[in-house]
């Protein structure tokens, strides 16, 4: 139960609400149990004849005001306790979201997004359900289902113990039955999952399934897909279809039991006709805390299999966090450099970068170029320290970037992944990220600058445009282009753009590239282009393949050496010409 | 929870569609319809089971625990507590015993020999249960009758559930299954108009929903309809006055629920959409950490998401405030009804109009009576969302499935000699051509290589060789036959396109090479991986062919998925063979063995490879240039070199390693 604490604080901050909740609830179940005694008064002075209209009318009104004060405190109870159970909720997933935004990058490459979803949702309601209506269930269980027996014992104990006699099966029904519809439940979603994925699969690979002529074979398939999920489903339906009924009849069995043993004790006069009758109430009103009881049983393991579950990712610690000493940074001043830097992204397998050295100075303009795969990429995320450097060291004005409060390293740099990556907000929430000191002047240049002001005019709501998720609405190049704004407005000394205008059509490019290296000087800038017009000016340009640095010079040299980059600029010219 | 996309676009095509989804819905049922005979007429048996039940209760006061006709009123002794006196059979001669055994407590009246009911108290128990033997015994008889019905009602519910449920998937089944096969039928382009998202949802999401109209409906009009009827019946019968009384509470109960379920289903759709855009959000920043770390925007994007999650946790609280407003208030108007019928009921009990049975009877009734009507708001809602699902699975159904290909009967036999583009053009959308006077005849055994940038046309002029498209001006021409005259699958058969991008699906790696390949012999497989260089990726599974790829084969690398695709395209011996050359980076042992396995590919067969190295063009029969849309150069590799024009200039620059 260590797991538990997770929720302890949230339940210590409610505490006086659950205890309010728990106090109208008590009330609720001792008022219910009342009305049958007050319906067996006017059962058996009916039988006598004792009663007049107006000693009707008294017990009416009783009865009227007994419903009055339980629908009352029924919408109390409910109000606190099920209310605490989704603050508790809200407050975990806020915890969980906000723990997961500290793991390292390195941790989401092995993880699974699925799972992680499936915490954040699926857990945290079995959590709320567990919490809440669990609660609830266990008040009824404990408290209704021992208070109406104590009122059915107080009438009869003799009956009270023959009527009991089918209440453990419903305990012990809803409990197995309760454990066999979660499982199987859970098949049903998967067969749901499988035929969601087949279909999707066939659908997004339609031109196979076309060419090849796959039609009938794979609508045998998803034909078989479908008959497994709908068999799932008959099993499903065979525990359900058994176990509602079922506790009916369970419960009903009670009644026979009263029918005929209270019947008996009627005729043999040991308890009044009204007794007979508030019996037969007091049964109807025990059937829920039976079923409570085996159902809150397993929501309360349920929740607890969730709680250890959201613990063990609570308890993943980030692999990039600060040390105790590490120095915070307050600005880029001379140099960065590589000192034969080794990485790769799995242990077991071969680096894909190798001694890596150079140095980059302030205010220049570096060109990183190479055929796809090289390694370029993974550069620029050990130097922001989004991964660690499995050999050798990257120094920032002569301190290792390990040793520097991330946070600081981090606001060095400002970057244009090679896939830009768009939230599905609008253009002006992707441009700022949430920042709120931005103004519209700001913008104005930073879209300027990005060649994206053109963009945002003829858009629909302009800035205000909603990108859908990915930035679905958007073109490769337009994604590129908001990407690079975003990167722009972001004021850092470092500027790092990996392949800014690979999806951005030439004449756009040159002007983008124009306005960058306007920014020379006054800013780093680090390039990575396949478009080797895009480097052409810079003061010095790395080659790269298969993970290390083949050359390095500035356009002049490198044309000159007739390498890879002289060939690669030719190609490119000849194509921009056509 | 899952799936949740697609609520955004219920456009209603106005409520006289719902007849004709429902012409449409029946001949699906009509296939199963002896099974759903059969669960409606258990339906009617259940119902009047249930409807017994508070009745037998009745009977078993009214007959032998207060027998009725036996119970008077006691005009001699006014004086008396209790003014109630029953009446016992002398003639019966174990009663006869016990009122000669106690004979001051017996007196007769207008011929009966009555026993006043406090007295009863007075008798030893013995005698008691000898003196009323005969309600005993009913009683048991009853108690029986009791259990017997209960158990039936199991049995016939479990029986119902199970037969409902099994029609209403199969249903469902052939209805998904022809959705299905007709989505599949669409034309390529129907592919590129549609999100997958959206396609998928109707044959799963929007298929599940209809499934509630079969279940929730029929138990819906037949059983709780057909319950309320009964009930309703039932009480009129034993007390008209009575029960048109506590009828008045109806119209309260079906307006708080009809509040209710509206209010319920916004709420509902609301903690929908915020529960996927938490989702989204978490999905996102998962996606996006890089971004979000790198520009240290974690405060920025919490505040967002924690924005979200309270209107998530207001959205809750309204949902258990408006159940805790309405389930109180539906108990209320339950407690009313039990107070009238106790006090009008206890009337008319007084005034003997009733038994004191039927007052019981009358208070179970109640009961049943007000959860139908609760449920029917709710059931009512289930429909709409159903029949929102069944439109639009129709409007998808009536679309028809060819729209830029002609289906096309012909079939040409013998091999395959010439194929030839005659003046050809194509358009996706009007006025914006990607392919204009294309001029080309491939024949039987030629390799032909495209060669051109990026948006030069290439994919273009493969999705015609294929038929995934239809010229949209001049002609292509098969062994002289239009190609517009032959069916595509025909024409299929003879083609086997390696894609750039190979897709390949959940299953084993057997499954994925030989897709499409009928029956193999084990000896003809062997053959095909080794000639595709398939050997080394399958040993180095243990399970070799059987060995399972996960969703879009994330285990293997992607020069590992080439292979597999260049095996698929020899399971199926085509005559021609359509490449698109991969770019992506693959490893130099993984490279060498897609080169021999292309070659292999191509031996023999007609060829057409969309060239991104020019080593493969430089083989070439014929060299086709293209830029934007037109073709600019063909001839072979000397041919080209000759003309110094655009792939002579290319050809120059490739790298040496290349060459």
């Amino acid at each position: 139960m260590k797991s538990f604490a997770l929720i302890t604080p949230y339940l210590a901050a409610n505490r006086y609400r659950i205890l309010l909740g728990l106090l109208c609830l008590i009330i609720v179940d001792l008022l219910q149990l009342f009305i049958p005694r007050v319906i067996k008064h006017a059962v058996d002075q009916l039988t006598l004849v004792q009663v007049d209209q107006s000693d009707l009318f008294h017990y009416a009104l009783v009865i009227l005001v007994l419903g009055l004060f339980i629908g009352f405190f029924r919408f109390f109870w409910r109000h606190c306790l099920l209310g605490t159970a989704r603050k508790t909720e809200e407050a975990l997933r806020n915890r969980l979201f906000a723990h997961i935004q500290t793991l390292s990058p390195s941790y989401f490459d092995r993880a699974k997004t699925g799972d992680l979803m499936a915490h954040a949702t699926n857990d945290i309601m079995q959590v709320r359900m567990a919490s809440g209506m669990g609660l609830v269930a266990l008040n009824d269980a404990l408290f209704l289902g021992s208070a109406a027996i104590g009122f059915m014992v107080y009438i009869n104990l003799e009956l009270t113990l023959y009527v009991l006699i089918p209440m453990p099966l419903i305990v012990v029904g809803t409990l197995f039955f309760g454990r066999q519809m979660h499982r199987r439940y859970k098949r049903v979603q998967n067969a749901f999952s499988e035929l969601t994925e087949s279909v999707r699969e066939r659908f997004a690979g339609i031109r196979i399934v076309f060419a090849y002529n796959a039609q009938k074979a794979e609508t045998r398939k998803i034909e078989h897909i479908s008959r497994n999920y709908i068999q799932e489903n008959i099993d499903l339906v065979k525990t359900t279809g058994v176990f509602y009924p079922l506790m009916i009849l369970f419960t009903n069995l009670s009644l026979a039991i009263v029918l005929f043993q209270g019947g008996r004790q009627t005729i043999f006069a040991r308890i009044t006709p009204g007794d007979f009758v508030a019996f037969i109430s007091y049964i109807g009103l025990l059937t829920w805390p039976m079923m409570a009881l085996g159902w809150v049983t397993n929501l309360i393991q349920r929740g607890r299999a969730s709680l250890d579950r959201l613990e063990k990712i609570f308890n993943i610690l980030p692999e990039l966090a600060d040390g105790e000493d590490a120095i915070p940074i307050e600005e880029f001043r001379n140099q960065l450099t590589f000192q034969n830097v080794g990485f790769s992204y799995d242990n077991d397998r071969d680096n894909i970068l190798n001694h890596i050295d150079f140095t980059l100075g302030k205010g220049r303009t570096f060109g990183i170029v190479g055929p796809p795969g090289a390694g370029k990429t993974t550069l620029i995320l050990l130097l922001m320290r989004l991964y660690d450097v499995k050999m050798g060291k990257i120094l920032i004005d002569g301190n290792d970037i390990r040793n520097i409060k991330l946070e600081s390293l981090r606001s060095l740099f400002s970057l244009t992944p090679q896939e830009p990556f768009l939230f599905a907000g609008t253009v002006r929430e992707n441009i700022t990220l949430g920042s709120e000191q931005v103004t519209e002047a700001d913008l104005k240049q930073v879209t300027h600058l990005a060649a994206l002001d053109k963009t945002i005019d003829e858009l629909p709501q302009g800035l205000d445009t909603i990108v859908g998720e990915k930035g679905i609405i958007l073109s490769g190049g337009q994604k590129q282009r908001v990407a690079l704004a975003r990167a722009l407005l972001n004021d850092a000394p470092i500027l790092i753009l990996d392949d800014p205008v690979s999806q951005v059509d030439t004449r756009t490019a040159s002007r983008i590239i124009g306005n960058l290296r306007a920014m020379a000087g006054e800013k780093t800038l680090v390039i990575i282009s396949h478009r080797l017009a895009a480097v052409r000016k810079a003061d010095r340009i790395l080659v790269m393949d298969n993970g290390e640095i083949i050359t390095a010079g500035t356009h002049a040299q490198l044309m000159a050496d007739g390498g890879y980059y002289a060939r690669s600029y030719r190609l490119q010219e000849i194509e921009d010409a056509l | 929870m899952r799936f949740d996309y697609g609520y955004d676009e219920e456009q209603r095509l106005g409520k006289s569609y719902d007849i004709k989804l429902f012409q449409r819905i029946l001949p699906y049922a009509g296939a199963y319809r002896v099974k759903l005979a059969v669960s409606v007429l258990l339906v009617v048996a259940i119902t009047l089971l249930e409807l017994s039940v508070p009745y037998i209760t009745k009977e078993i006061i009214d007959r032998y625990i207060l027998p009725r006709e036996r119970l008077s009123d006691d005009y001699a002794n006014m004086e008396f507590s209790s003014r109630k006196t029953l009446a016992v059979d002398v003639n019966d001669p174990t009663v006869a015993e016990i009122v000669k055994q106690y004979s001051k407590l017996f007196h007769v009246q207008k011929d009966q020999t009555v026993i006043q009911l406090t007295d009863l108290y007075r008798l030893d128990p013995a005698a008691l249960g000898q003196l009323r033997h005969n309600d005993l015994s009913g009683l048991f008889r009853f108690a029986g009758l009791f259990i017997a019905v209960v158990v039936a009602i199991f049995i016939f519910t479990f029986f119902q559930k199970l037969i409902m449920e099994l029609a209403g998937h199969r249903i469902m089944h052939d209805l998904r299954v022809d959705l299905y096969r007709h989505i599949q039928r669409m034309p390529l382009a129907f592919f590129t108009h549609n999100p997958v998202a959206r396609l998928v949802t109707r044959v799963t999401n929007d298929i599940q929903n209809m499934h509630e109209l079969f279940t929730s409906f029929i138990s819906m009009v037949f059983k709780d309809i057909f319950l309320l009827v009964g009930i309703a019946a039932v009480l009129l019968t034993m007390d008209w006055g009575l029960a048109l009384l506590t009828f008045m509470v109806l119209p309260f109960v079906v307006m708080s629920a009809l509040a209710f379920s509206k209010r319920v289903r916004d709420v509902f759709r609301e903690l929908r959409i915020k529960i996927a855009e938490i989702n989204t959000r978490f999905s996102e920043t998962i996606a996006g950490i890089k971004v979000i770390q790198s520009f240290r925007r974690e405060n920025e994007n919490f505040k967002a998401f924690a924005r979200l999650n309270h209107d998530n946790y207001m959205a809750g609280m309204l949902q258990i405030n408006i159940f805790a407003v309405f389930m109180p208030i539906i108990e209320i108007l339950g407690v009313t009804t039990t107070a009238i019928v106790i006090y009008v009921g206890g009337g008319h009990v007084l005034s003997q109009s009733i038994s004191i049975g039927v007052l019981v009877a009358f208070l179970s009734y109640m009961k049943m009576f007000f959860r139908p009507i609760r449920d029917l708001a709710e059931k009512y809602n289930i429909l709409q969302n159903a029949m929102a699902s069944a439109e639009r699975i129709f409007i998808l159904m009536d679309q028809p499935t060819t729209d830029d290909i002609k289906p096309g009967e012909q079939t040409i036999s013998g091999p395959l000699k010439e194929i030839r583009f005659k003046d050809v053009s194509l358009a996706y959308s009007d006025g914006q051509p990607v392919l204009e006077s294309i001029n080309l005849t491939i024949h039987a055994g030629e390799t032909v290589a495209i060669v051109g940038a990026t948006g030069s046309g290439k994919t273009s002029l493969v999705n015609l060789l294929i038929r995934f498209y239809d010229p949209t001006g001049g002609s292509l021409r098969i062994n002289g036959f239009d190609s517009t005259t032959l069916s595509p699958t025909a024409l299929r058969k003879r083609i086997s396109l390696v894609m750039q991008d190979p897709f390949l699906f959940t299953g084993t790696l057997k499954s994925n090479i030989f897709f499409e390949a009928g029956d193999l012999s084990s000896k003809e497989q062997d053959r095909i991986i080794d000639a595709s260089r398939c050997r080394d990726l399958v040993t180095r599974f243990p399970k070799g062919l059987d060995t399972l790829i996960s969703e879009g084969g994330a285990s293997l690398s992607s020069g590992e998925k080439q292979l597999i695709s260049i095996a698929r395209a020899f399971s199926i011996n085509p005559e021609v063979i359509i490449l698109d050359e991969a770019t992506s980076y693959v490893d130099s042992q993984t490279e060498i063995q897609l080169q021999q396995a292309v070659k292999n590919l191509m031996q023999g067969r007609t060829c057409v490879v969309v060239a991104h190295r020019l080593t493969t063009a430089r083989t070439a029969d014929q060299i086709v240039v293209l830029n934007n849309g037109s073709i600019v150069e063909t001839g072979n590799h000397e041919i080209l070199m000759a003309e110094k024009g655009f792939y002579y200039r290319l050809y120059l620059l490739q790298d040496d390693k290349e060459k």
